[in-house]
């Protein structure tokens, strides 16, 4: 065996160890299931961008490429009608044709794949948001196709890694990737069809990628443009943590599949010893840079250093402080980790666990990813926590990981947004999406005085709670005839976007007079870019912290700013979970109250 | 690329002349002006012959040192640049793994370090005390001050030449008496502190900075050095192909919203935009 | 004036280089020659600084300068720079100033008599005025010795005479000069002593005229060595190979000549991408062999005829060629890049035999090839014509072509202008051919 797999067998086994020791029911079979559905997506697309990067190529389309075919299945099954097993046929073959416009422009228009993939990143993922507006998003594919996201997808992958091993590593076609790999020209020399080969290369990465996403949407049970966001990255890190090199030539399928399980080894460990999801990055740097140094460099001194911190990290999971009683463990999950307003909740929740004295596990997902949210509950279920609340990014999604967790008698909440109400205890309510977009759009009508165009800032194109506000939105515009929505731009929680968005519609719509962003970070860059323009005649409001505004509610830039007392949500989250756990009786909904509204007048009254 | 170029700009001047008004063009180069900066060092990092995708993550980083002082950012990324350049130009480890492992540890490390609060700026920092028009052509002087001078030096200045030819061949250099490691390691470190001092200057902007700054800057960065014709096997390239880059797939979003297309296409634009640019390289080749 | 005592040089268990103590003086030509393997390699990169001998010392008068075989130039920058990077190694300057480089690179490139713009970028350059810009660099260095590591291997006779020249003027000018050639009859043009390297020995240093050809080979190789092609009779069947103005009939072999850029290349890979003929290609590192690949990866590779790969059977059909053709590796699962030149040329053209074509190009296999390997390799060739085999043979050595081949057809100009049989090749006829009425 080549000398990075065992360099990885090593790693594995020190993981193993680690977290065996350091997490709850980390060594179970429950456990190692989950791991196992977790790799699945990424696995597939990493055995075939394997084959891509031997070939001396590289893929960057293929997580867009998932999105694009989550929503080409949905579409197909439930706008057009189609049985499933005939739009899943469908959705691969479209798979294979991206994956073929890939090959097209690798081989026949000499483009580098770096570029190529690059265009076509782009290009899927901005189908897949423009065919759904960013927000449709499908559900209902039946029960048997979402038995079959269980635990049926590991005999794909395991098929898939079965075939891709004889084709990379038996086959003539393989060779003929290695041979490529390692040089084009010889390889034609060598009479290698280097066309052909090159793009079943791209071909099957299109079709493992679309494969992936169908996977993907039977495991979520949701169909969305924002499928596989960031998919492409894990592959690749699998890949190349599998000892195959960037250049070409070098690299197996079984060191892929060490990679692989290295790093979801690592994530599901991190979660299971309760440490912050932001280790899972931390360490998967300095393991990928180790491992390559030990494989690239027989230095005395990396192994030195390598050594030392696995011993480090070994003695840390023995010796570490082990929890002193089995205190009651509520574990509380925002939809996305750092996004300001879930900051402030999570002040009033550590508030009151302290008081209460509970336990209080936060986590949740640090990107866009939609699968990331019953990840983590399905970590949590694994662990044994007494209580699971969730702020529900995707209520399909989420269902039957909630429905488990209630199985096993673990007490669950959602709060900030709902789940199905027959798979949840409670809802921390605080208010409807609802009375935002209504308390939104009479805001709006309010400054306006009834009449004249404005636009919305929002988040990512495909963030659920934010697309459901703006439906919301557009029906109380039926109250407000002289409104009218001209754009819905994005700012991908980026407050610098939001400031370049909002600046570029001042000058590209003139008829806009007032901007509604409805993202924490919307509202203070919609509110520099009107500061900056230095006219008076613009609105901006929105949904924000009052924190972020509070410098441009003061000069006047920002009007208004609807929230709730985030802090409060936070705290009687903890609370009715304790009193659920308690035995207490409680309503299925407990109200926080009405929302608030933000203005010079009362905003320095407010800290969070 | 021009032809991608110079097809945008009569597309524009034909449908919304407005685009052309000095105050958007200034707010662009406003917008884009940390790309650019980043793109000026992302340039030497490609002519070496390496790359480096953790850029972005850089910059969130080198936003959240502003909070200490402003000075702290540039030498934040020239150390985290040190610290690539010592793993691949000194260990001569892969640069895409290096710096994918750094792009997702820093990403990670500044989630922890903030766990997600704004860093807010000084009093009397934003536009570092002058006035917001003075503090704008500041601004744009200064870029366009760092892009000249950078154009210059590539073609002048004896060590620059260096990055080209390490970049078409390590081993030759190695012959030649060029010591490859440290222009390697100095690709790198002058890279971090570009994406510093653009982390700055692009802080200069507002009054606060947002831990998630900066991603898919690499992406935005990268794509505008390889468009603007260097070669991503190192050895060619140049400063007036980078800003072209930069200036077509920084104006492609804007330029949608005077053509009045919906953001929800706006994604897939801009791929079959590169793809279209790729395609027009590939016919000019054919025909030379 | 350069000077290396006693040097010694190991990689890892494998002795490079043992006690050799060699010297070049002021306004003298001395050549090294050696099989590859020998150890010349290692000694040049020790006497132009770019290795540290384990032991022994070497003293250098003023600056080392060294032409390779294959041109290392910076193709995206251009001749003047080419030129400049190394001439300006010490300087301490910051600023590049360019019309002192152009003057520079004009005066040293009018030293040699090339005629090269030195704006011009090094990859529009052809390989003979590479080959003429890595002389330039050497001379425009002022070094006061100057290394040929087999400068003429790539370059076609009529360039290769102006190199001497420009040898003999370097040596003219008092410099030292150390020219290694695999091309022995050089050796008599231009030398004035010549050393003899064997397994990283000193074996022997003579004044030329004490030396004959044959006493060189004998030395070089440490036995007999049999570098007549044995006479063929030749029955030619029918035709298996066809191009305009050529016909390679079974059994037959048959030379192509010309000029470097005569368009021989270029025809051969037209006749193998037609599927008309097996090519052995030129620039084997590169094109000839996958070399990070096992030996019997790279001879199975052509030969894949079903979908998975039969691993027993494709290492047996290697292990039969490593014995057929003598190939000398550790194993057949040793990567080719291991292997000395000569060997990975076996390697190269076992890859097609393993195909057994009708029709097969050889596209100047001997390039670079020591001279036991050169004659093993003419023999083989001859041996597979007399198993019927059609063979084109490209080459630039007319011994070669003049030694194995049935006719020779001349190139020029991507055209096939004469064709010669055996009985009536002569060089002087087939040299006028390559150069056209106009030389």
């Amino acid at each position: 065996m080549p000398r990075p797999q065992w360099v990885l067998l090593g790693l594995i086994a020190v993981e193993i160890a680690v977290f065996g020791a350091a997490g709850e029911n980390f060594l179970s079979w429950a456990n190692a299931v989950e791991m196992l559905r977790v790799a699945c997506e990424i696995g597939l697309i990493a055995l075939a961008v394997t084959c891509v990067i031997v070939a001396g190529g590289i893929d960057l389309s293929t997580g867009s490429l998932m999105g694009l075919s989550a929503v080409a299945l949905g579409a197909l099954h439930r706008d057009w009608g189609l049985p499933l097993p005939l739009a899943v046929a469908a959705t691969l073959c479209l798979g294979l044709l991206c994956g073929g416009l890939n090959a097209v422009f690798v081989t026949r228009f000499r483009t580098l794949p770096l570029i190529a993939t690059l265009g076509t990143y782009s290009l899927f993922r901005g189908l897949a948001e423009g065919f759904t507006n960013g927000a449709r998003s499908y559900g209902g594919f039946g029960d048997s196709f979402a038995s079959f996201g269980r635990g049926w997808q590991a005999i794909v992958f395991a098929a898939a890694a079965a075939a891709f091993w004889i084709l990379l590593e038996r086959s003539r076609v393989g060779r003929g990737w290695r041979a490529i790999g390692f040089s084009p020209d010889g390889a034609w020399y060598a009479r290698i069809p280097v066309t052909r080969r090159l793009s079943l290369a791209y071909i099957l990465s299109g079709l493992m990628a679309s494969l992936a996403g169908v996977i993907y949407v039977a495991r979520i049970g949701q169909a969305k443009a924002d499928a596989g966001t960031g998919y492409e990255l894990s592959a690749i890190a699998a890949v190349v943590l599998g000892g195959t090199s960037i250049f070409g030539g070098r690299g197996t399928i079984a060191g892929t599949l060490l990679g692989l399980a290295a790093i979801v080894i690592l994530q599901t460990g991190l979660r299971l010893a309760s440490l912050p999801a932001e280790f899972a990055g931390i360490a998967m740097g300095v393991l990928l840079i180790v491992t390559i140094a030990l494989a690239e460099r027989r230095s005395r001194w990396v192994w030195a250093i390598a050594g030392t911190l696995a011993a480090a990290v070994c003695a840390w999971a023995i010796v570490r402080p082990a929890p002193p009683t089995r205190r009651v463990t509520v574990a509380m999950m925002p939809k996305a980790k750092g996004d300001p307003y879930f900051i402030s909740c999570r002040k009033g929740a550590e508030e009151a666990a302290k008081k209460l004295g509970v336990e209080l596990l936060w986590d949740g997902p640090t990107d866009l990813d939609p699968a990331k949210q019953s990840e983590i509950a399905e970590s949590w279920i694994t662990r044994g926590v007494d209580a699971i609340a969730v702020a529900v990014a995707n209520r399909d999604a989420i269902a039957p990981v909630l429905a488990k967790a209630r199985g096993r008698g673990i007490k669950v909440l959602t709060w900030d947004a709902d789940a199905r109400p027959e798979s949840r205890d409670a809802f921390v309510n605080q208010a409807t999406p609802q009375a935002i977009g209504e308390t939104l759009a009479d805001e709006a009508a309010r400054l306006l005085n009834g009449r004249g165009d404005f636009a919305i800032v929002t988040g990512a194109l495909t963030a659920a709670n934010q697309n459901e506000w703006i439906v919301h939105i557009k029906r109380r515009l039926e109250r407000h005839p002289g409104l009218r929505l001209v754009k819905i731009v994005p700012s991908d929680d980026d407050r610098d976007r939001a400031f370049a968005e909002t600046q570029t519609l001042i000058k590209a719509e003139p008829s806009v007079k007032l901007f509604m962003g409805i993202a924490a970070p919307a509202v203070p860059g919609a509110g520099e870019a009107v500061k900056q323009t230095g006219r008076s005649d613009l609105f901006v409001i929105g949904l924000s912290l009052p924190n972020l505004c509070k410098p441009y509610v003061r000069a006047g830039h920002v009007q208004s700013v609807v929230l709730w007392d985030t802090v409060a949500l936070g705290r009687l989250t903890v609370e009715s979970a304790v009193r659920l756990l308690r035995g207490e009786t409680l309503g299925p909904e407990i109200v926080l109250g009405a929302p608030l509204i933000f203005t010079r007048a009362n905003i320095e009254n407010y800290d969070f | 690329m021009k032809w991608a170029l110079a097809a945008l700009a009569a597309i524009l001047a034909f449908a919304a002349p407005d685009f052309f008004a000095l105050a958007n063009l200034r707010d662009l180069a406003l917008a884009n002006l940390a790309t650019l900066i980043v793109a000026c060092g992302l340039l030497l990092v490609i002519l070496a012959g390496e790359i480096d995708i953790s850029v972005g993550s850089q910059f969130a980083l080198c936003g959240w040192a502003i909070g200490f002082a402003p000075w702290a950012a540039p030498l934040a990324g020239a150390a985290c640049g040190l610290m690539n350049g010592l793993l691949c130009g000194a260990l001569r480890l892969p640069s895409i793994v290096v710096t994918l492992a750094t792009m997702v540890a820093l990403r990670d490390a500044i989630r922890w370090l903030t766990q997600g609060a704004w860093t807010r700026m000084p009093d009397g920092f934003q536009w570092f005390g002058l006035g917001q028009t003075q503090g704008q052509w500041l601004l744009i002087a200064a870029s366009a001050a760092l892009a000249l001078a950078m154009g210059w030096a590539l073609r002048n200045v004896r060590v620059m030449r260096f990055f080209y030819a390490v970049g078409a061949s390590g081993e030759s250099a190695r012959l030649t008496g060029i010591p490859v490691a440290r222009v390697r390691v100095l690709a790198f470190a002058a890279l971090g502190l570009l994406t510093g001092l653009a982390a700055l200057l692009n802080a200069v902007r507002f009054t606060e900075v947002q831990p998630s700054a900066g991603i898919g800057l690499e992406l935005k960065a990268i794509a505008a050095v390889v468009v603007g014709g260097a070669s991503i096997r190192g050895g060619r390239g140049t400063m007036l192909g980078t800003v072209l880059g930069v200036a077509l797939l920084g104006t492609i979003g804007a330029a949608l919203a005077f053509l009045g297309f919906s953001a929800y296409w706006e994604k897939a634009i801009q791929g079959a935009i590169i793809l279209a640019a790729a395609l027009a390289e590939y016919w000019e080749a054919r025909r030379a | 004036m350069i000077r290396a005592v006693d040097v010694s040089r190991s990689f890892g268990a494998i002795r490079a280089l043992a006690n050799v103590t060699f010297d070049a003086q002021p306004g003298e030509v001395h050549a090294l020659v050696g099989e590859n393997g020998a150890g010349k390699s290692t000694l040049i990169k020790i006497l132009t600084g770019a290795l540290e001998p384990d032991a022994g010392t070497v003293e250098r008068a003023g600056a080392v300068a060294a032409v390779y075989q294959q041109p290392a130039l910076f193709g995206e920058l251009s001749v003047a720079e080419n030129i400049a990077l190394l001439t300006e190694r010490d300087s301490r300057r910051w600023l590049v100033d360019w019309s002192m480089r152009e003057a520079n690179a004009r005066r040293a490139l009018s030293r040699i008599g090339a005629e090269i713009d030195p704006r011009r970028l090094a990859n529009t350059l052809s390989l003979p005025e590479q080959q003429m810009v890595e002389i330039a660099k050497a001379v425009a260095t002022d070094a006061r010795t100057v290394i040929f590591d087999e400068p003429t291997a790539s370059l076609p006779e009529a360039d290769s005479a102006r190199l001497f020249d420009v040898v003999a003027e370097l040596k003219a000018q008092g410099r030292a000069l150390i020219y290694i050639s695999h091309r022995l009859e050089e050796l008599f043009r231009i030398a004035d002593r010549v050393t003899v390297l064997r397994d990283g020995r000193r074996i022997v240093t003579n004044a030329i005229g004490e030396v004959t050809r044959a006493s060189l080979i004998g030395q070089m190789a440490g036995r007999e060595v049999d570098t007549m092609v044995p006479a063929r009779e030749t029955k030619p069947g029918e035709v298996r190979l066809r191009a305009p103005g050529l016909e390679v009939r079974a059994g037959e072999i048959v030379g192509l000549a010309g000029l470097v850029g005569a368009g021989r290349t270029e025809l051969a890979r037209r006749l193998f991408a037609e599927d008309a003929a097996a090519l052995v290609p030129e620039d084997r590192r590169r094109n000839g062999v996958i070399g990070p690949m096992p030996v019997s990866d790279n001879v199975g590779l052509a030969a894949l005829k079903t979908f998975l790969v039969d691993r027993v059977a494709e290492r047996r059909s290697a292990e039969s060629f490593r014995e057929r053709l003598a190939i000398k590796c550790a194993g057949v699962d040793a990567p080719v890049e291991t292997l000395s030149g000569g060997n990975q040329q076996k390697v190269a053209l076992a890859r097609w035999l393993a195909t057994n074509p009708g029709a097969l190009i050889l596209d100047e296999p001997t390039q670079g090839v020591d001279v036991g390997a050169k004659a093993e390799i003419c023999r083989l060739i001859a041996g597979l014509a007399d198993g019927g085999m059609a063979v084109l043979l490209i080459s630039s050595e007319l011994p070669e072509l003049l030694g194995l081949c049935d006719r020779i057809a001349v190139m020029r100009r991507g055209a096939i202008v004469a064709t010669f049989h055996r009985s009536e090749a002569e060089p002087s006829r087939i040299l006028e051919a390559m150069l056209g009425a106009a030389a």
